[in-house]
């Protein structure tokens, strides 16, 4: 097996990844906790001040100045969301030794490093700093502003919020400013130990290593200090069953319209997230696909047209970028296309061109560190463990007929527009 | 054959120029499972006037035409689009136009030689009529469209304009709705036939596979084409000097964004050194660990690390500094004190603190196979073998980086470039 998943406490996990395709190691720490309204803004101002100093190392400055004698080691939090879960990541990543000039022992230090700013960090009087969390609520501040700033990306949130009003899903990953206003130092420390003690923890290396990185782990006073916590948590997950598309509109100063549809996968069937994965390939990934052809190649009416399947929410997003005149058109020709999905109206060459981009995305998994982790921690998420091959294998047995069925079953749930 | 090497990072390239005038690097890695092709032609935006090699004609194309031809080489007689053909194959296949060259590019684990074939065969044999060309402009007017609305654009096109008055940098990539209006086959054939010739072309391998073979593979693609003569680019004279200081655009935005940017010399020699020194400084100066970024950071008029550039090629040459903040002037002006005061007090820790960061950001270039094709490309369109970003490393010293601070962070040669919350 390349990936050696070993418990560490309950709901504590170790994942070595063992490769030689890069120049560098990669570590990756996960703490999730299930999305609520309540803890939403928390978790990402969380996120934010814990990357600001250490015990040993109390500021940004000591930090930076730490990971540039690493040789440059990078290093990288953010916050996303994981289906129903929000997961906070940090992530190192540090030159391989092989490729130094001078013999060091980095990856050690490396990861080290990572765990103390993940578990150790710098506090004043049982608090976080105060100065440090006004800081970084100013700036989450202009980063919930700044939602704004990329009109697609801010399309597709909207829309999603508008599918999910009152389900944990439909928050925003980065929270919102009236609760951001209120928390303080000493809340935030509070929610910091209550992550540290329920969250479940995943941690992750990929590379390949001298030391034997578990034990680098197993002995870390920080994660001795850690106790076991559950990881089988209750998720909410409900949403509304619309019998119409739920259609919006927003306006704003834009040059081009920013069409977003959200759609529903309505269906319970084995193997049904690789079907619609084969659905959604067929539909609207590549240049090969309806809506590419339909509504850029053919109609003109679109630079961007395309659909991305979300799999732990099983819904698809179809986004494209049009002449604000051009709405009606494009709906239409778009509905048109999710018409003949359930019509059966592909053909083979479809779905062995679908199959084969598939294919090809499966295989870039291992040729990227983080993407390889990323689905690991997918299967981790998903408590599956389908290996990489597993995965083609199940991708080459799909049939048409069982795409046809997943049509059938995939309803538009909300029609959402940005024009000007 | 010639063949490169880097003992310290293990990796080789071996370099081939064949009869035609193609040049071919390949770079072989055992431990991936991919191919990744490039095959490019020193044509970009900025080849908008230039003699025809053969009949001498001195031609002026409309701008955004290079673009405009990347888009068209896809379509072929049969009807079918190369790129639908290469997708359908679970190939990931693109194509990008810059400032100096376009490149045709496919990766991929499976289907190599079919893929390669598709490649080859597009690129040789171009296909334009009325009407794609005309259809083109609707496509290609939404994606300018796109630029039109996108703050990042605008910031980046209005610095050129206050760095340069007439260099061809500041044409827009995809041109303007205007411009290409005026596009016809002819011109695209023109430009065809000058640009697409073997010896004005590179190509690129990288991956899974062995030297002699993949040569041998490339070589019976080819198509013959009668020996071309030099092709003569005329660009607008270097100019001395900036264009104007201070440039700024109001768009919808949370934040305003700022690009502070130095004119640079542009020079035949040492442009690794330069450029390896250029970038330590912009670390040591704005970059994470500087005392400048804590202050502005805590100040809250940074939010984070601006992004750092130094562009340059044969006719153009700047730093380009990048972020947001409320108060972009404040950030100019605490920077050039900055500059000033690590001219008279040059930190040499922090010197040797950055040089090791900046050596390792060198390696983890070579983390993967496209990144490894894409830096060759590009650093071989500059005149430059992309190893001496590692080999010629430790040859950047204190004294002479301190030169490099005095030469290229000047305040006379400093421009700032903002856009504005509406």
């Amino acid at each position: 097996m390349k990936n050696q998943k070993r418990e560490i406490k309950e709901g504590i996990q170790f994942h070595e990844i063992t490769t030689n395709k890069f120049k560098t190691n990669l570590f990756a720490i996960f703490l999730s906790v299930p999305l609520t309204k309540e803890e939403v803004t928390k978790n990402a101002l969380l996120t934010a001040v814990l990357r600001r100093g250490t015990k040993d190392l109390p500021s940004q400055e000591e930090i930076s100045k730490n990971l540039e004698e690493m040789y440059g080691a990078g290093f990288d939090c953010g916050i996303e969301k994981s289906g129903d879960y929000h997961t906070i990541k940090f992530y190192l990543e540090i030159i391989n030794e092989q490729f130094l000039p001078e013999k060091e022992n980095l990856s050690k230090k490396g990861l080290e490093l990572l765990l103390s700013i993940a578990f150790n960090p710098y506090t004043e009087n049982n608090a976080f700093k105060e100065e440090y969390v006004e800081q970084e609520k100013e700036k989450l501040k202009q980063i919930i502003e700044g939602k704004i700033d990329n009109k697609a990306n801010y399309a597709l949130e909207r829309c999603i919020e508008e599918m999910y009003p009152n389900s944990p899903y439909g928050l925003y990953k980065y929270g919102y400013i009236e609760d951001l206003k209120t928390i303080t130092a000493k809340d935030l420390y509070e929610h910091y130990l209550k992550i540290l003690q329920n969250s479940k923890i995943d941690i992750f290396a990929s590379g390949q290593f001298q030391e034997k990185v578990e034990e680098i782990v197993k002995e870390n006073e920080n994660i001795k200090k850690l106790q076991p916590r559950n990881a089988n948590m209750e998720l909410e997950n409900k949403k509304e069953e619309r019998q119409e598309p739920k259609v919006v509109t927003d306006h704003m100063q834009v040059t081009q319209g920013k069409l977003v549809i959200g759609l529903d996968v309505l269906a319970e069937m084995p193997n049904m997230t690789y079907i619609t994965m084969l659905y959604n390939t067929i539909l609207g990934v590549d240049s090969n696909s309806k809506l590419f052809q339909n509504v850029r190649e053919k109609a003109s009416l679109a630079y961007v047209c395309s659909s991305n399947y979300i799999k732990r929410k099983q819904i698809i997003m179809i986004r494209a970028g049009i002449e604000i005149e051009n709405y009606e058109k494009a709906l239409d020709i778009i509905k048109e296309q999710l018409e003949d999905m359930k019509q059966g109206k592909f053909n083979e060459q479809e779905i062995e061109s679908a199959k084969n981009l598939i294919y090809a995305t499966i295989a870039n998994i291992e040729e990227e560190q983080d993407t390889e982790i990323s689905y690991y921690f997918g299967q981790e998420l998903a408590k599956s463990n389908v290996t990489i091959e597993q995965y083609k294998q199940k991708i080459e047995e799909i049939t048409k007929e069982q795409v046809v069925e997943i049509a059938n079953k995939i309803k538009i749930n909300t029609i959402y527009f940005l024009r000007d | 054959m010639k063949v490169i090497e880097s003992l310290k990072i293990k990796e080789k390239v071996y370099i081939e120029q064949l009869e035609n005038g193609l040049t071919i690097m390949l770079v072989p890695k055992a431990t991936t499972n991919k191919k990744y092709v490039m095959w490019a032609t020193h044509f970009g935006s900025v080849d908008n006037h230039f003699i025809m090699p053969e009949t001498k004609e001195e031609v002026y194309v409309p701008d955004g035409v290079a673009h405009f031809l990347e888009h068209k080489m896809f379509e072929q007689e049969s009807g079918k689009n190369s790129l639908d053909t290469l997708m359908a194959l679970g190939v990931d296949a693109n194509a990008y136009t810059t400032n100096n060259h376009t490149a045709y590019l496919f990766e991929t684990t499976e289907h190599f030689m079919e893929a390669l074939d598709e490649l080859m065969d597009y690129v040789q044999h171009p296909y334009f009529t009325d009407e794609n060309v005309e259809k083109e402009k609707g496509i290609i007017g939404q994606e300018i469209g796109m630029y039109d609305d996108d703050p990042g654009w605008q910031l980046y096109m209005n610095a050129l304009d206050c760095l340069y008055e007439k260099n061809a940098i500041k044409i827009d990539i995809a041109g303007t709705v205007e411009s290409i209006s005026k596009i016809d086959k002819d011109v695209l054939y023109k430009c065809y036939n000058t640009f697409y010739h073997p010896s004005n072309m590179v190509m690129v391998l990288c991956g899974n596979f062995e030297v002699e073979k993949m040569l041998e593979e490339i070589k019976a693609r080819l198509i013959k084409r009668p020996k071309q003569g030099e092709i003569k680019r005329i660009y607008a004279p270097e100019e001395k000097g900036i264009h104007q200081e201070y440039k700024e655009a109001y768009m919808e935005v949370s934040q305003p964004a700022f690009m502070i940017g130095f004119k640079d010399e542009v020079k035949k020699e040492n442009k690794v050194q330069r450029h390896i020194a250029i970038e330590i400084l912009m670390n040591m100066l704005i970059g994470k660990s500087s005392p400048l970024y804590q202050k502005l950071y805590q100040e809250g008029i940074l939010l984070s690390q601006p992004d750092l550039d130094y562009e340059f090629t044969d006719y153009y040459a700047h730093v380009l500094l990048t972020g947001q903040s409320k108060n972009p002037n404040k950030v100019k002006e605490e920077l050039l004190k900055e500059i000033q005061k690590q001219k008279e007090n040059f930190d040499e820790t922090h010197f040797e603190r950055i040089k090791k960061k900046v050596y390792g950001d060198y390696v983890v270039e070579y983390n993967n196979i496209s990144d490894i094709a894409r830096m060759l490309l590009s650093d071989y369109f500059k005149g430059i073998n992309s190893f001496d970003y590692i080999e010629q490393f430790q040859t950047v010293t204190a004294e002479y980086t301190k030169q490099i601070l005095q030469e290229v962070f000047d305040e006379k040669q400093c421009i700032l470039s903002v856009v504005k919350i509406k």
